[in-house]
């Protein structure tokens, strides 16, 4: 079983105990010696942790940074004219049928005012008569002849 | 270590906010090497890094304006590079099938035959390269915090603000951490 001692070693290490914890586990590890091993690894892989070197930043890092926000600016505003062009298109066509709903109904309301109805205005009457020697003239008496037998 | 240049940074922000894109600039020059470091021992590569410490700095820039004046400017930015490359881990197998070396990389996990022989381990030399390998074998919840107090010497205090955890989870996640490496240390002599 472990010892309930050996969560005080982290804290220790990072030297985040206070100082009733610290001497407590200064005193213990005196004593118990599986607790003095841990104590040992886990304080030589804090000083090899600390030990390590910084990563140098690569050259012109910052430089491709700048560049990049500003490719980025760039796109969205492009994409901002992009919606705004579209948007603009899609006004106009809505307009140009509004436009022919409302020029569509007006002059339908002419036809029906001319005519009387729009019944009216489908009826055979509205035609003239057929002149009697016109071809569409001999067409009607030959069916109604026909019709009549 | 996190609230050293607080005045400093806020005083940069407040310019960034009237319009002054330069202290912009000044901010990225000033915090570069941090996140860039926090980058690459989260990541275990320097163009992985690169490319994780570019979208760190593009996504500061876009959400700066939304910066909350009380918190710490480098503990925001702490927790945007952590975000990122907890997602940059994340990517497509494909995508990594596909990337290319350099020169002084660490593929810690995938290029275990170019990693660091174990009994070089404690070799000055090869440190680097053998804490980089190490830290790869932890999960990614346990290597940032080792990372940010080891490497970054942030305190308790500043990493539980960074992860918006308690000072106790941080505490018993730098233990586990700890433990990990060990293990995975002790493997290594092993392999002697």
């Amino acid at each position: 079983m472990r010892c309930s001692k050996r969560k005080l070693i982290s804290p220790y290490i990072d030297g985040e105990s206070n100082e009733d914890k610290r001497s407590l586990l200064e005193s213990h590890l005196n004593g118990c010696r599986e607790c003095a091993r841990e104590f040992n690894e886990l304080q030589k892989i804090h000083m090899l942790l600390a030990g390590t070197e910084t990563f140098e930043v690569p050259h012109g890092f910052s430089t491709r940074v700048l560049a990049n926000i500003r490719a980025k600016e760039k796109r969205r505003s492009a994409d901002f004219v992009h919606i705004f062009r579209t948007l603009t298109e899609g006004f106009a066509v809505l307009l140009l049928i509004i436009a022919g709903v409302i020029l569509g109904s007006f002059l339908s309301k002419n036809l029906v005012s001319e005519k009387g109805s729009i019944a009216a205005s489908f009826s055979l009457r509205v035609f003239a008569p057929v002149p009697q020697d016109s071809v569409g003239g001999v067409y009607l008496a030959m069916t109604e002849a026909e019709n009549e037998k | 270590m996190v609230n050293a240049n607080k005045a400093d940074d806020l005083s940069l922000i407040k310019r960034f906010k009237a319009g002054d894109i330069s202290a912009f600039e000044e901010i990225l020059r000033k915090h570069q090497e941090k996140i860039y470091n926090l980058c690459h021992r989260m990541l275990g590569n320097a163009h992985d890094a690169e490319d994780a410490a570019q979208d760190v700095f593009v996504k500061a820039y876009q959400n700066l304006n939304r910066f909350k004046p009380e918190a710490s400017l480098l503990t925001w930015l702490y927790r945007i590079a952590i975000n990122t490359c907890i997602d940059y881990r994340r990517k497509p197998f494909f995508e990594s099938l596909f990337k290319t070396s350099k020169e002084g990389d660490v593929f810690a996990v995938d290029q275990l035959s170019d990693s660091p022989s174990p009994d070089r381990l404690y070799e000055s030399k090869q440190i680097n390269d053998a804490i980089q390998l190490a830290l790869s074998r932890l999960s990614a919840k346990l290597r940032v915090v080792i990372v940010l107090k080891e490497i970054e010497g942030l305190s308790y205090e500043e990493i539980a603000e960074v992860l918006n955890v308690s000072i106790g989870t941080v505490k018993s996640r730098i233990s586990r951490a700890r433990e990990d490496l060990k293990e995975v240390l002790k493997k290594f002599r092993e392999q002697k």
